[in-house]
């Protein structure tokens, strides 16, 4: 079977290349081993955190770095592209382009992000907080949602909350499951007709108060439910992450794989690229598990597999390896050094990813695969945690690929 | 005596939840313990104490959906399948029994087909069914032919076959046999039309899907066996073994030794389904298909969950872009909610309904003429809840098919 | 101020059965430790139930006790030991001739050794490495320690037991050369607070050391290391051992859902006893030599490494540590140094904790003019009483966090109030541990934090090591303690020690679940901004 590219990972790299590749005429094949990291996803998008400018901080990371080899002016070109289109495919960011804002995490921590979707909270750069009062809210006996450290949070930043539990017939049914009420199954519950009464509940709590949070656990196929939820409760009402699995996470993750479909692109899910040909420095097709001797033909290939989560990267007592095609890693030899005790401290394993060239093609034996890209977590030479720039190499790194592999 | 090598693909479990978001059965019985807890979390407490075994695992529908979201590779429906098959209530019902044995009621009721169709569909017997066999009484039973393929082929096929220098074996199931010999006729028609003969197996019995999912082991892994030694000989004699159904296909490549421990690896590569099979013939270039000019339809693809698992639905639907007057629409990929001999079951057919709801609402909505898929039961359920036409990909292929006009590009 | 008769310090196993044996003589006791309960070498050990074959050929006496406690835990802690039995395995590499004394020496001490062909051995234990040539079935089996501590603890205080943790014992308080309380410090508010009694019990393990400096007494104690690794599931049913002279590595121990592997033995500076670190070459010896005892394990997902500190005790007139005895060693103070009122109990193992705290507490009784005889051979533990319900031991009908609870807390599991199905929620899915039983340990078990809760639950234990509970684990702490900003930092604070166990092992699925739960916690989370300084 023959295509122009095959992308190999379908999370927001994978994805988000595939997308630019169709719009632009190509016909592509995405490979993803399951499901994606965005199920994990936090509300915001971040694509630099060092710095209250996202782009002050990316001209002074090392040379190693995917965001270097990139190119500042490539950057800021791609990023002013992203949040118009995401709005195409029907997610809604919002944020300054040059300047980061913040977000509330479930700790009531606040965290820098570039752009967050619009359904959630989020707080002006100069930490001022848009409310003075407001209503708390979660669903009796959802576990990852705590109302007390978001209150904690907020009091420490002069804001009253009035925290209070919902509680609806309907949700007695998976309360009535010792691990499922899980807020993608809220979502499900919520969907459609119950949404006239949430609002009707927590309405009955949001008069006094600027504004209402709640945990995000509306609108897990598409945003109608949010905007109908949001026109319905008579103050602003904003969202606020949970732990996993993350309801807008899963709906943009949906919502671009539709769009990707819809673009005539092929998304072949729970499959993995178990081998590839090479010939003359070149990929020339893969196999997949699914298809055995089937081979799959592309000009191009982009390798979007993610980082040791996705298997991108796997690990054994002995070393760090690419697991599809073998291809070269940067890594550290000796295995006491991957680690540092502390937890919390930069970890080098962080680091671990495929080689690529200046123009992120990835190396095998030590030269460039002429046409095998890498884009994503899978890059090596940075650590996403730690700079806050996770969503935003993948977006970036992604557009870089594609720009190139039409350019040729 | 050696214990079974337990499956320890529950250690490569990241906890991450994603599964529990694609389960169908979750979404709407809150008794199941949910693909996670069922399968990796559960399995870890069974190897302690088989007593942590938890009977409502048999709401599993066993659709592997948790399997294709799993990013960390966690066979987790074969994990539950096996646990019940280990630890589970090993006393089926007389209504399991029956259900099971698909090839044993076939053969039965072909050969009073009427009668059966008749009796089946009366109000007292289906009142019967439901409270003594607690056979849903909402179910309509897929009618039985009068005459089983495998009797039509040997009267009428049969010698035509020898004609043909290349050949491939046949198995049809359960579903092609005794209830709609017109799909297997489809098959022979198209496979002849590009020049392939068709042989059937030495001996075929029920690929055993449902005797898995109602707890018959022993008798699912004789029928396999004795499938799997038909299948050898075809493949010793240079013949792929093509099938019209994705679940008997799926349950053949990969139940046979996920579940049942059976040695298949050798024959695995060979059993293909049909249309995947003619769809690379046609890219590689060795066969041509010329469709008639007046077919023209709408018609909606559902990809059935085995066949989502197989991550073969490209197949079939690239297949049937290929007719010029099809208006193709993909459904998205969801469960109907029927899950074999599952939907079948008084307890379960609530469950079942609510599950298939979505799918049953889109259908209605994109207002297609007909619905394709590649499993049987798939179709019985969206034709009783959709009110709607479906037909296997090939059955429709075949009614496209201008067959003179094909034999004639094929010939060399 | 109360009086009490005795003070203990240390809050392992020895001091918990000391408080126990006390509090059943009817002494006014108080139990101090300076961290969590089991926080020592009781909860980084093997949870070996020995049967005492393992001390058999080079420890006849050592073997005896071992036995003999065996037969009294399997009575008295029913909850926290699984009756698995044992194998002693010949490799083709081992001395089949040894198996002939080792069979000898095991009856000599009365414990039942029964030579079986190979072929049954791998009947009886499928895990087994195929290619042994001789195997040997005694009643080993699995002990959980920090059940066994808590249940100790916790009939000590239902006999009218006090009991302070995060109180650290900065001296002995001494009156005319007459030990007669301790001051300590409270390790949350740092204030320091005097506890006075007739009788200070050293039960410190190797920190006893320290503690008898204190009083003035020297006891020469030696620090030796033990590393364990745990595998993600049950990998045996039954204890795995090689039948020869006791080496590094050659115990296999199923353990609730997991099993482990150990230990190495190694001598370790005296200073190194609160920050022991798993070394690379500790970790391949283990996963090499356990290989040999169980071929899967080469395969199987390892959760974690760790050590634990044994202490060796000199023999009073060999201080260079040379003759080192490896029996219980209880001494009087006032007889050997002078120093009435203070004794101290050590040396010994998790097996002998019953012993040993006997032997300490008939010694006070006696100091203290009580005659009362021991009973706790005799009576049940909290949790191992007779069972009248025996019909929830068959049922199917009830949930995974029930039946998961009722093997950790035994017939105590009753106490665990479900209110409504919102209690059956389970925060940590991996260990099947509810909310219900979340709150029975913060409200009856003293849980404080979640290190405390893991002791007590095991949440947090399983395959994804807090990646998934932790954080609920620490909103419902919140709820409890009332100080949402103490518990996220608690929260962080276990994250990290989880981590500390992970590293050594982290790779394969391992490395790939510390990234997840680095990418929920310090990403989505945003952990990393409340770490304060650790408590232990």
């Amino acid at each position: 079977m023959k295509f122009d590219t095959i992308i190999i990972g379908g999370g927001l790299a994978g994805l988000t290349a595939g997308i630019d590749l169709s719009r632009k005429g190509q016909r592509c094949l995405i490979v993803s081993s399951g499901q994606s990291a965005l199920h994990f996803f936090s509300g915001s998008l971040e694509l630099c955190s060092l710095d209250e400018d996202p782009f002050k901080a990316i001209s002074s990371l090392g040379e190693d770095h995917p965001y270097t080899k990139i190119g500042y002016d490539n950057i800021i070109r791609y990023s002013e592209a992203v949040q118009p289109w995401f709005k195409e495919v029907g997610i809604d960011f919002v944020g300054e382009h040059g300047k980061n804002h913040w977000r509330i995490t479930p700790l009531g921590g606040f965290k820098r992000a570039w752009l967050t979707l619009d359904e959630y909270a989020n707080i002006p750069s100069d930490g001022t907080m848009p409310w003075k009062k407001v209503a708390l809210l979660n669903i009796d006996g959802f576990l990852d949602f705590h109302t007390s450290y978001i209150a904690a949070g907020l009091a420490e930043r002069g804001v009253e909350t009035m925290v209070k539990g919902i509680s609806m017939p309907e949700l007695d049914r998976l309360r009535e499951n010792p691990t499922e009420m899980r807020s993608t199954n809220i979502a499900k519950t919520f969907a459609g007709d119950l949404i006239g009464a949430l609002a009707a509940r927590i309405n009955e709590y949001a008069k006094d108060v600027d504004a209402v949070l709640m945990p995000a656990v509306v609108g897990l196929t598409g945003s109608t439910d949010v905007h109908r939820l949001k026109e319905m409760v008579v103050r602003p009402l904003h969202f606020l992450p949970t732990l996993p699995p993350s309801v807008p996470g899963i709906r943009i993750q949906m919502m671009l794989k539709n769009r990707f479909q819809k673009l005539g692109g092929t998304y072949m899910l729970g499959d993995s690229v178990v081998s590839g040909e090479f010939e003359n420095g070149r990929l020339k097709s893969i196999c997949t598990n699914n298809h055995g001797a089937v081979k799959f033909e592309a000009d191009n290939f982009i390798l979007a597999t993610g980082n040791f989560f996705s298997k991108g990267l796997t690990s054994t007592v002995d070393g760090v390896r690419e697991p599809i095609f073998g291809l070269d890693v940067d890594s550290l030899e000796v295995r006491a050094e991957w680690y540092r005790r502390n937890m919390f401290e930069a970890q080098p394993y962080m680091n671990f990813g495929v080689s690529t060239d200046g123009c992120l093609r990835a190396m095998k034996d030590r030269k460039p695969v002429e046409n095998l890209y890498a884009a994503g977590s899978v890059l090596s030479g940075c650590n996403s945690l730690k700079e806050g720039s996770g969503a935003g190499v993948a977006i970036i790194s992604a557009l870089h690929v594609s720009e190139s592999i039409l350019k040729k | 005596m050696e214990k079974n090598k337990i499956d320890t693909s529950f250690e490569q479990c990241m906890k991450c939840t994603v599964c529990t978001v694609y389960c169908p059965v979750v979404a709407v019985n809150p008794n199941y313990p949910g693909p996670k807890q069922a399968g990796p979390d559960g399995e870890r407490y069974r190897l302690k104490n088989p007593l942590f075994y938890d009977e409502a695992l048999d709401l599993c529908l066993n659709c592997k959906r948790c399997e294709v979201a799993c990013p960390s590779n966690v066979k987790i429906g074969d994990i539950i399948q096996s646990a019940r098959l280990k630890y589970g209530n090993n006393k089926p019902k007389l209504r399991d029994y029956i259900l099971a044995n698909t090839d044993i009621m076939g053969s039965l009721a072909t050969t009073m087909a009427p009668v059966v169709n008749f009796t089946l569909g009366l109000k007292p017997v289906k009142a019967v069914m439901d409270g003594v066999l607690a056979v849903d009484h909402h179910r309509t039973f897929p009618k039985y032919a009068g005459q089983k393929f495998e009797t039509w082929f040997k009267r009428h096929a049969l010698k035509k076959q020898e004609a043909y220098e290349r050949k491939v074996s046949y198995f049809h199931g359960c579903y092609a046999n005794y209830n709609h010999p017109k799909l297997a006729k489809d098959f022979v028609k198209i496979m002849n039309a590009i020049g392939y003969g068709v042989n059937l197996l030495e001996k075929e019995k029920c690929c055993g899907v449902a005797l898995i999912s109602n707890g018959f082991k022993d008798q699912a892994t004789r029928q396999a066996e004795l499938n799997l030694g038909s299948i050898r000989k075809a493949v010793a004699r240079g013949e792929k073994v093509l099938t019209t159904s994705s679940t008997c296909t799926f349950t053949m490549r990969d139940e046979y030794e996920h579940i049942l421990g059976l040695h298949n690896e050798d024959v695995r590569d060979s059993i293909n389904l049909a249309t995947k099979f003619i769809y690379e013939l046609v890219d590689a270039g060795q066969v041509k298909l010329v469709f008639k000019d007046d077919y023209t339809r709408r018609i909606a693809y559902h990809t059935p969950c085995h066949m989502e698992k197989l991550g073969w639905a490209i197949y079939s639907t690239s297949m049937l872009k290929m007719i010029p007057g099809v208006d193709f629409v993909m459904l998205d990929s969801q469960c109907c909610g029927i899950a074999g001999t599952y939907g079948f079951k008084k307890e379960h057919y609530n469950d079942s309904q609510k599950i298939g709801q979505n799918l049953f609402r889109q259908i209605h909505d994109y207002a297609v003429d007909m619905v394709a898929t590649d499993c049987e039961t798939c179709k019985w359920q969206i034709e009783m809840s959709a009110g709607v036409t479906v037909e296997n990909p090939i059955s429709i292929i075949a009614d496209a098919l201008d067959v003179e006009a094909t034999i004639k590009a094929n010939r060399k | 101020m109360k009086e009490y008769d005795v003070i203990i310090v240390g809050g392992g196993i020895t001091g918990a059965g000391t408080a126990r044996d006390c509090a059943m003589r009817g002494l006014k006791t108080l139990l101090i430790e300076r961290h969590d309960l089991t926080a020592g070498a009781t909860g980084r050990n093997h949870g070996l139930l020995h049967s005492g074959a393992r001390y058999a050929v080079t420890d006849q006496e050592s073997a005896e006790e071992c036995i003999r406690e065996n037969m009294t835990l399997r009575k008295i802690a029913r909850h926290c030991v699984e009756e698995t039995d044992g194998l002693f395995i010949t490799l083709p590499e081992d001395d089949l001739a040894f198996q002939e004394t080792f069979i000898a020496s095991c009856l000599k001490a009365g414990i039942r050794a029964e030579a079986i062909d190979p072929a049954e051995a791998i009947r009886l234990e499928p895990s087994v490495n195929k290619s042994l040539i001789g195997a040997v079935r005694v009643p080993d089996g699995a002990v959980d320690p920090f059940r066994l501590t808590v249940a100790n603890v916790f009939d000590a205080q239902l006999h009218g037991a006090d009991l302070l943790t995060y109180h650290e014992v900065t001296s002995i308080v001494k009156e005319n050369g007459r030990v007669v309380g301790v001051e300590v410090m409270d390790a949350h508010t740092k204030t320091r607070k005097t506890f006075r009694s007739r009788i200070v019990i050293n039960a410190g393990g190797i920190w006893g050391h320290h503690i008898a400096e204190l009083a003035g007494a020297t006891v020469n104690m030696f620090p030796a290391k033990g590393a364990l690794l745990i595998f993600g599931h049950r990998v045996n049913n039954m204890v795995i051992n090689r039948c020869r002279k006791p080496a590094d590595a050659d115990i296999l121990v199923p353990g609730d859902t997991i099993c482990l592997i150990g230990t190495t033995s190694s001598r370790l500076p005296y200073d190194q006893i609160d920050d022991m670190k798993v070394t690379p070459e500790e970790v391949d010896l283990l996963l090499r030599e356990g290989a040999k005892l169980a071929p899967e394990l080469a395969d199987t997902r390892i959760l974690r490494a760790y050590a634990g500190v044994r202490p060796l005790v000199a023999a009073d007139n060999d201080p260079s540590g040379r003759s080192i005895s490896r029996g219980i060693v209880c001494l009087d103070h006032e007889t050997r140094d002078g120093i009435p009122g203070f004794i101290t109990i050590t040396g010994g193992k998790l097996m002998t904790y019953r012993l040993m705290a006997e032997w300490a507490t008939d010694l006070a009784c006696k100091k203290l003019g009580v005659d009362k005889k021991c009973q706790t051979a005799e009576i049940c533990l909290p949790g191992s009483e007779e069972d009248a319900r025996t019909d929830r031991k068959t049922a199917k009908t009830y949930g995974l966090g029930a039946k998961a609870a009722e093997g950790r807390h035994g017939t105590r599991s009753a106490d665990i109030l479900v209110a409504d199905k919102k209690d059956e929620s389970l925060v940590c899915e991996c260990e099947g541990v509810s909310v219900a039983e979340v709150n029975y340990a913060i409200e009856t078990l003293q849980s404080k934090n979640i290190l405390n809760l893991r002791r007590r639950t095991r949440l947090g234990m399983g395959t994804c090591q807090g990646e998934l509970c932790a954080c609920r684990a620490a909103g419902l702490l919140a709820k409890a303690n009332g100080c949402a900003r103490r518990s996220v930092e608690d929260l962080a604070a276990f994250m990290n020690e989880r981590w500390k166990g992970m590293f050594p092992v982290a790779w394969g699925e391992t490395l790939a679940e510390a990234q997840f739960t680095s990418w929920i916690y310090e990403g989505v989370c945003g952990l990393d901004s409340f770490v304060k300084k650790e408590e232990e």
